[in-house]
């Protein structure tokens, strides 16, 4: 596999929204904060499913208390890191940039804010803005390989 | 000596808005800023997504209130100001400018969830039109882009009361109708695409079920806050199925000529589009909308026969949904329970329902402290 150097690429395969549910409770423990991460996916590839994994381990929601930013833009949770024996606090974000248009919008957003040494950011939409690009430490891309199955991988940079 | 004057301000996502409102029952002005971007005299308002817009339009749109009401801050009794959900950044706006008229007034500060504002936007309208009150308790179901929840509303003593009973575990509805509306080549926001192409088609050529919600789909169990799923929805499954169905049926050259047609009229609506779609498009978004339209009735009238209301209320920008609004309607007169919903221009985001919502507030002394903040994720009720 031909990657840049200092990237790390992990791949996962799902076959439910259950299963994808599970990976991104796994995923979890390749994010230690600060991660801030292009989240892309067609329509239905799964992604704020995704993210009820990554909420859920780190107990800052239920799966059914994660849903889509697409029209709120940005939904925020708090919670907790277990890796390593250690408990650290860590702050979950999930954006969505789709309905912003221009580069100046994303003013609204806080993006500066958001991006602590103790977050993960996760942003759909992000490749549409060179500066959030500029800003992301990795990507996760999830693709449909027919009917329920996904595929998903994460890179992510040292 | 109380006037009984609220002067209510909005700014939690898109829209910058203030208004004026009488003891939660009577509009003297409501002012929207996307709705008075050609009024020059207000000083040229630009509505966008971004707190800086919200900024430059806040004390126009306040102004504007104001004048429109006939009246001046001293004769308020209180200003309310949305405090979430929303964009922090764009509630911060709001609530740093209601302060800033408030302190230096004496006037009391009243901060509002967004959400009990839409469901006091149907309240406000009853009141002003039908002049008594709906029965309460009563199922209200605020279903817009951003949210799809169901509250059992109450009042006790002076005050409201809310408790909710279920929500969307992923899209909001009309973040499906939006999808849905882009998947087919259609104009943006959806809902009212949907709704005006929806009648020319037939509803049951796409036969769209809902899964129940699986608590077994999680690890952990999803019942901490004790309320039963059979009221959550789940609105992601049908845009998927939409997108499955459009791939299968080999739909996709007919959606971009739909698109590139569309994109060449200046402004255009779904009565454009109408010559652009052929039976089997119109099929699949009328049966799309009458899916999401059974599955919230369905839900909000068990709802209301488990939760014992007395009548039921839908607010939002998918209240506005013209079959939404013809089969609540329907059932409520089987089951011989008021509804109600409220106009187009207190559906979607303003700031009259803040103003409304703020009253019983006032009458019960529930004012904010100066502490009030943006709280981007704040719930309602219990």
């Amino acid at each position: 596999m031909t990657q840049a150097t200092g990237t790390r690429v992990h791949e996962f395969e799902t076959s439910s929204a259950a299963d994808t549910i599970r990976v991104g409770r796994e995923i979890v423990k390749l994010l230690a904060p600060p991660k801030f991460l292009i989240l892309k996916g067609d329509l239905g590839a799964g992604k704020t499913t995704l993210v009820k994994g990554i909420a859920e381990a780190l107990d800052a929601a239920e799966p059914d208390e994660v849903t889509s930013p697409t029209f709120t833009l940005i939904h925020e949770y708090e919670g907790t890191r277990h890796e390593g024996g250690k408990d650290e606090p860590v702050m979950l974000y999930h954006l969505d940039l789709y309905r912003i248009e221009q580069e100046r919008q994303l003013d609204t957003l806080g993006l500066d804010e958001i991006s602590t040494p103790d977050s993960i950011v996760l942003v759909e939409w992000g490749d549409k803005f060179p500066s959030v690009v500029k800003r992301a430490n990795g990507e996760i891309v999830m693709k449909t390989t027919g009917g329920d199955s996904r595929k998903i991988t994460v890179a992510l940079r040292d | 000596m109380r006037t009984g004057l609220i002067l209510g301000i909005e700014s939690s996502c898109d829209e910058t808005a203030a208004a004026v409102v009488r003891e939660g029952r009577e509009t003297l002005s409501s002012i929207v800023a996307s709705q008075i971007a050609t009024h020059a005299r207000y000083g040229g308002v630009v509505p966008e997504l971004a707190s800086r817009e919200h900024l430059r339009n806040i004390m126009p749109v306040v102004r504007a209130a104001l004048t429109e009401a006939n009246i001046t801050l001293d004769d308020l009794d209180a200003i309310a100001v949305t405090e979430g959900p929303g964009l922090a950044g764009a509630l911060l706006v709001g609530i740093s400018y209601a302060k800033s008229l408030a302190f230096p007034l004496n006037k009391p500060l009243i901060a509002i969830n967004h959400l009990e504002g839409h469901i006091h936007a149907v309240l406000l309208e009853q009141a002003q039109i039908q002049g008594d009150a709906l029965p309460l308790p009563a199922i209200a179901l605020v279903v817009s882009g951003g949210h799809t929840h169901l509250y059992l509303a109450r009042q006790q003593h002076k005050s409201w009361h809310y408790k909710n009973i279920g929500h969307t575990v992923d899209d909001a509805a009309g973040e499906a109708f939006d999808k849905v509306a882009k998947l087919l080549g259609l104009g943006y926001p959806g809902g009212p695409w949907i709704d005006a192409l929806a009648p020319h088609g037939n509803p049951a050529a796409v036969p769209f079920s809902f899964a129940q919600i699986k608590p077994k789909v999680y690890r952990k169990e999803t019942q901490r806050h004790n309320f039963s799923q059979q009221f959550f929805f789940s609105f992601s499954g049908i845009k998927t199925a939409v997108l499955r169905y459009v791939q299968t049926h080999e739909m996709a050259a007919s959606i971009e000529a739909r698109r590139s047609t569309l994109a060449r009229i200046p402004n255009p609506r779904a009565a454009d589009a109408l010559p652009l779609c052929d039976e089997q498009t119109l099929g699949l978004i009328a049966s799309f909308q009458r899916a999401v339209v059974e599955d919230l009735r369905r839900k909000t009238f068990q709802a209301a026969e488990t939760f014992g209301a007395a009548s039921i209320l839908v607010s939002g920008g998918v209240a506005a949904n013209r079959e939404l609004r013809v089969r609540f309607t329907a059932e409520a007169a089987d089951r011989g329970l008021p509804v109600a919903f409220p106009s187009l221009a207190l559906s979607t985001d303003n700031a009259a329902m803040i103003a409304a919502a703020a009253w019983p507030k006032l009458l019960a002394s529930e004012f904010a402290s100066p502490e009030l903040t943006a709280v981007a994720s704040l719930p309602l009720g219990t």
